[in-house]
């Protein structure tokens, strides 16, 4: 395969176009699915609670894709960007380890459990390793420097989110079996989810905006996933403060772009990857150099959360 | 064919740096039609101008004796056989220092020495404009530093500078186009001495890529650069304005040597006589812009004396070839106790420029230095001439490359009107008089160094380094042909037109009135920047046939 230099730009443009494409329709089919039928009016009791421990398993599935997609992202994030590191500190493999564990899910009932609160554990301790990497490790301590090249601050926090996920999901289907209310620590599970799932989004912008001005915006669709979420964030805020079906649908449509913006978001990244030195052709070493591949994905992971919330919320109405 | 033999940029076509074996279109032009503009030089004064005049839509053609590369395929990872970007044809050089000349002070090359600069882009400080009226020392430049400061940032979005958030010396600056690289080890150890001396550092602002920029990709930290970039991170003049000087229908002439500028009997320019595949040729031109920087310029304008003009085109004054400047390029080296690597990344990754804007000192003008990463020949060389160690000892201390760190200076020398260049009784191949460079410190220059080498030994130490030693050396050009205020004392005006014909222009270091403690490219490449503005700027006024009358009764 000729270097970058030596292809024209229409092959890669047609190939990240495609990766796009194919993106953008693998969204379309996870959001084409539907929730259960809304509960109607003069449902019998027993139909009643039957539809709402439909609807919790609904949510718990939505969740439980969340924690996928987030696990799968740190999975290979970590592990790539760990292995950029050498794994000079043996907790570096814990972070994949970790993701890997939460994936699996560990056997059934309390395993599960303990899988996914290792991997919330896993993240929180990581970012404090990142956070002393960044502030303490450095020459020159906390400078924009150390924040563009150092240890990602927000990169450990998607495995706290997949491991949130997985575990607010065991605890839905515990509540679905014993025919109790949707709750979640006490806490009723839409309006949790869904703040969950803004703040994480938030995050996660956080973290997209730091690393796409390390890349000085040098492309203008990387403006997208700073703006995009954020305002999907905040229409998810609003529909926990005024649940009407206007709010809900527009915060549906903004988390469903959101879903299908981190699957294009790999798309993207292929096409900087290819932009690199050698491009794919020396996919060894720009796969480390150029922008994470499998990092935009994990958009996808949190928005999902927030479109269960939003079809509890729904059902719930 | 390679590049270095046969010229490549003919026929209508002339190399696409950003594609091995590509060409892109270039418009040609006769050599009996008379341009707008013939450009003797196409590094950061000569490309930089050609691209901004054929842009305004004057008609430029565009003289380099070096080869046009394609850096893709041209440029190998090899220490002698990079050599080729430097200026190797002989030079006869004097005086009682007299400097080395080619690695680190000239290039030939298409895109000049910006193709193995090391792409340290640093602002001038303000007060260095004034300098004689604000610090007391050397001349004053006619052109102000709030204008500068503009046209800085112009070049800086040129060349996609790579530079910090917030930069700690100096007025504020707009932010740089592209974000710092990651500070290397080497760097690392200068952070660590200036926090332990208590005095600012930054990253190094740099003409090289952090992300991509069109068809060039971001720098993969691969050493070489003042070898020459082969990934064109390095935002050379070859890979910015070059390109865009053939877009916009300029033609550039590579392995193309312009003997003499020559003169009618009005005094006038006419074009350049050159030596291009195998003869001496003619081209006509309306105006004439020498840009081969501090050397070659004067050399050029000696070199092309007639009956009218005995001492040399644009020398009423006397000054041309005269206020030579160098950097000193003093340095202090150690042994650290980890590993470095200092040949990872771009050469000098973090920039101290304390000494620029602190004005307690035994000295007039300022330094700032740089951590350093040498590769292992350049290195070798700097240590051996330096120190003489030889034999086991010498494979001892290269044994030691990879825990090795340093610091430089970049530091201002005075302009002196013995410093300069004249012709030699020698011929170079094309039959031309060679240039003699004459150059001496003076004591203001050597209590600069001396001052530096103290700061610097103690700096190091700070930082952890060890068994410390001293080189000296010095990098850059500036001045040969100094613009000034008035026609008696400079060569040309703030616009590089010379005073005594108003059709020959100057563009290029040459004409630095002081050098500075700072790499001079992007000034360089800032003032032809400035220089085009003004050039559109009189053409607008119907004042390029003509110098307008206020500044023509000055020069009569």
């Amino acid at each position: 395969m000729p270097e970058p230099s030596r292809r024209s730009l229409l092959s890669p443009a047609l190939w990240g176009g495609a990766a796009a494409a194919a993106g953008l329709a693998l969204g379309a089919l996870w959001m084409a699915r539907r929730p259960p039928r809304r509960a109607r009016e003069g449902m019998a009791p027993a139909a009643r609670t039957a539809h709402g421990a439909a609807m919790e398993r609904h949510l718990a599935r939505r969740l439980d894709e969340a924690g996928t997609m987030l696990s799968l992202s740190v999975l290979a994030d970590s592990a790539m960007e760990h292995y950029r590191g050498r794994f000079h500190d043996p907790f570096m493999y814990a972070a994949p380890a970790a993701a890997a564990l939460s994936l699996a899910r560990g056997g059934p009932g309390s395993g599960r459990r303990t899988a996914h609160g290792a991997a919330a554990l896993t993240g929180a301790v990581g970012t404090g390793f990142h956070v002393y990497n960044v502030v303490a490790r450095r020459e020159s301590g906390l400078t924009w420097n150390s924040l563009f090249y150092g240890a990602p601050l927000g990169a450990p926090a998607a495995l706290v989110l997949a491991g949130m996920a997985g575990l607010a999901a065991a605890q839905l289907r515990v509540e679905a079996r014993e025919g109790e209310p949707a709750s979640i620590a006490g806490a009723p599970a839409a309006p949790l989810v869904a703040l969950g799932t803004a703040l994480g989004l938030l995050g996660t912008t956080a973290e997209v905006a730091l690393l796409h001005f390390r890349g000085a915006f040098q492309d203008p669709w990387m403006y997208v996933p700073v703006t995009l979420p954020p305002t999907a964030a905040l229409a998810l805020a609003l529909t926990v403060l005024r649940p009407t079906p206007a709010t809900i649908a527009a915060a549906r449509r903004l988390l469903q772009a959101t879903t299908a913006m981190g699957l294009a978001g790999a798309g993207f990244h292929a096409y900087g990857i290819h932009r690199n030195m050698g491009g794919w052709a020396n996919w060894s070493q720009m796969l480390l150099q150029g922008p994470p591949l499998p990092a935009p994905p994990s958009f996808t992971g949190v928005a999902l959360a927030g479109l269960g919330a939003l079809d509890l919320m729904e059902s719930e109405r | 064919m390679s590049a270095e033999d046969t010229p490549r940029a003919v026929h209508g076509r002339a190399p696409d740096v950003f594609r091995r074996g590509g060409w892109v279109p270039m418009r040609c032009f006769d050599d009996e039609e008379e341009v707008d503009f013939a450009i003797v030089g196409t590094g950061a004064g000569g490309g930089t101008l050609a691209a901004r005049l054929a842009e305004a839509g004057f008609s430029v053609v565009a003289f380099d004796v070096g080869a046009f590369y394609r850096p893709l395929e041209d440029f190998a990872s090899d220490e002698r056989e990079q050599s080729k970007l430097y200026w190797r044809d002989e030079r006869v050089s004097g005086g009682e220092h007299p400097i080395s000349l080619g690695s680190n002070n000239s290039g030939q090359s298409v895109g000049g020495s910006t193709v193995h600069f090391q792409m340290v882009t640093l602002r001038f400080r303000p007060e260095w404009f004034k300098a004689r009226t604000k610090l007391g020392y050397g001349r004053d430049w006619p052109v102000g530093w709030r204008e500068m400061w503009g046209y800085y940032a112009k070049a800086e979005a040129a060349m996609a500078i790579s530079g910090p958030i917030s930069y700690p010396w100096g007025p504020p600056r707009g932010r740089y186009p592209y974000r710092a690289h990651e500070v290397n080890a080497a760097g690392q150890v200068l952070v660590r001495g200036a926090r332990a001396m208590g005095v600012a550092w930054a990253p190094t602002p740099l003409a090289t890529i952090s992300a991509p920029r069109g068809l060039a990709h971001p720098c993969v930290y691969r050493g070489f650069c003042k070898s020459g970039c082969s990934t064109n991170a390095k935002q050379s003049v070859l890979v910015t304005y070059i390109p865009r000087a053939l877009k916009a229908g300029a033609e550039v002439r590579d392995l193309a040597m312009v003997g003499q500028i020559e003169t009618d009997d009005a005094g006038r320019a006419t074009g350049v006589v050159y030596y291009r595949d195998g003869r001496w040729r003619r081209q006509r031109a309306r105006n004439v812009v020498a840009a081969g920087y501090s050397i070659e310029t004067p050399r050029l304008l000696l070199n092309s004396a007639t009956a009218r003009f005995p001492d040399g085109l644009a020398n009423s004054s006397g000054t041309v070839g005269t206020h030579l400047m160098v950097h000193s390029n003093h340095a202090v080296w150690g042994e650290m106790d980890e590993e470095i690597r200092w040949y990872k990344g771009p050469p000098s990754m973090a920039v101290c420029e304390h000494w620029n804007y602190e004005d307690q000192k035994d000295f007039h003008g300022g330094y700032a230095f740089m951590s350093q990463g040498p590769l292992p020949v350049d290195y070798a060389q700097s240590f051996v001439s330096n120190t003489g160690v030889w034999g086991m000892e010498l494979r001892r201390r290269m044994a030691n490359y990879n825990r090795m760190a340093g610091l430089k200076i970049v530091g201002e020398t005075m302009p002196q009107e013995k410093n300069g260049v004249t012709l030699a009784e020698e011929r170079d191949r094309f039959g031309l008089p060679v240039a003699r460079v004459t150059f001496g410190y003076c004591d203001n220059d050597r209590r600069l160094y001396e001052h530096s080498l103290r700061f610097m030994r103690r700096m190091l130490k700070a930082a952890g380094a060890g068994d410390l030693f001293e080189t000296e050396s010095t990098a850059h050009l500036m001045g040969g042909c100094p613009m000034g205020f008035k026609p008696d004392d400079s060569v040309t005006d703030a616009d590089g037109r010379t005073w005594d014909i108003d059709n020959l222009w100057i563009c290029d270091g040459s004409l630095f009135p002081t050098a500075g403690g700072v790499n001079p490219s992007l000034t360089i490449v800032a003032m032809a920047e400035r220089i085009a503005d003004r050039i559109v700027a009189l053409a607008g006024r119907g004042e390029l046939e003509r110098r307008g009358r206020r500044l023509g009764a000055l020069a009569g």
